[in-house]
């Protein structure tokens, strides 16, 4: 039930979740995704290709996560929803905060596309 | 098809749970008329409640047991879960969850119920519903979910 985080870019993590992201595990998952954001990491793509359980606890880190990022302009993406998690997702419409995207690398993807649009804008404000 | 499961170990129950689940996804066995969604649906109520006897439920001195039943009944399925614990003021522990969603920053934790009640039909909680002859008590949490309902909910995080 180990949650892996392996930085994508230098603002960029990517989160396997693992087996399960529950009442077990969520506090591990929220100091994990805490020390990065202290190390400059703003966005996060989660990586659920594998999990099969995603509870309200685990959920509810989620938001955490989503409410800390939001106001440092950083974002939390899906990737690779798996069937389990997608119905939690339909369930409690989490799919109108939290973007979902086929892979990983598509979801970086658009992150780093993003961070340029944004970094035009700034460059030409 | 009936099936009835006990679980004693608090530390293995929440994967002994999900393998059973597994199992019925597979299809090994049927948990008709439940589609996958509702399926799905069922392992997250199911899931809910026995993280919640997991994590708050006091057993005193006996040895935990929670007992899983689930059976089809026409269009739904109903489900089951028994177990020796002390039980819990289930309405006082719901009105907590309703105020704290309500709250201007709610917390991350403390859905749990609110989750099942909406995603099912029928929950209902009974304590004590039997005496063993051990002395211990038995409570029991009841619901269905229906093959044609698609369940979502509205509830803030």
């Amino acid at each position: 039930m180990s949650i892996t985080i392996q930085n994508a870019s230098a603002d960029t993590a990517v989160v396997c979740i693992g087996k399960a992201l529950d009442f077990r595990n969520a506090k591990d998952f929220k100091e994990a995704c805490q020390s990065r954001i202290q190390d400059g990491i703003r966005n996060f793509v989660l990586d659920f290709s594998g999990t099969g359980i995603l509870d309200s606890t685990g959920l509810g880190a989620i938001f955490s996560l989503y409410r800390q990022l939001t106001p440092l302009g950083g974002q939390v993406v899906f990737a690779a929803v798996s069937r389990p998690v997608q119905v939690v997702v339909q369930l409690t419409r989490t799919y109108k905060v939290f973007r979902q995207y086929p892979t990983v690398t598509a979801a970086h993807e658009q992150i780093l596309s993003r961070s340029t649009t944004n970094g035009s804008r700034a460059g030409a404000a | 098809m009936p099936q009835s499961v006990q679980f004693r170990d608090l530390s293995t129950v929440i994967d002994e749970l999900h393998g059973l689940f597994e199992r019925w996804e597979r299809g090994e066995a049927s948990l008709l008329p439940l589609d996958d969604f509702n399926l799905q649906v069922m392992k997250f109520a199911v899931h809910e409640w026995v993280a919640n006897l997991v994590q708050h439920a006091d057993f005193g001195a006996h040895l935990p047991l929670i007992q899983v039943a689930i059976q089809p009944n026409g269009e739904r399925v109903h489900c089951m879960i028994e177990d020796n614990s002390r039980g819990f003021d289930f309405n006082h522990q719901l009105v907590k969850q309703q105020q704290a969603v309500e709250a201007v920053l709610p917390p991350d934790r403390g859905r749990g119920l609110l989750i099942m009640i909406a995603c099912t039909e029928d929950l209902r909680y009974y304590q004590p519903v039997a005496v063993t002859q051990a002395g211990g008590q038995r409570h029991r949490l009841e619901f269905s979910i229906s093959a044609h309902r698609k369940p979502w909910l509205d509830i803030p995080f």
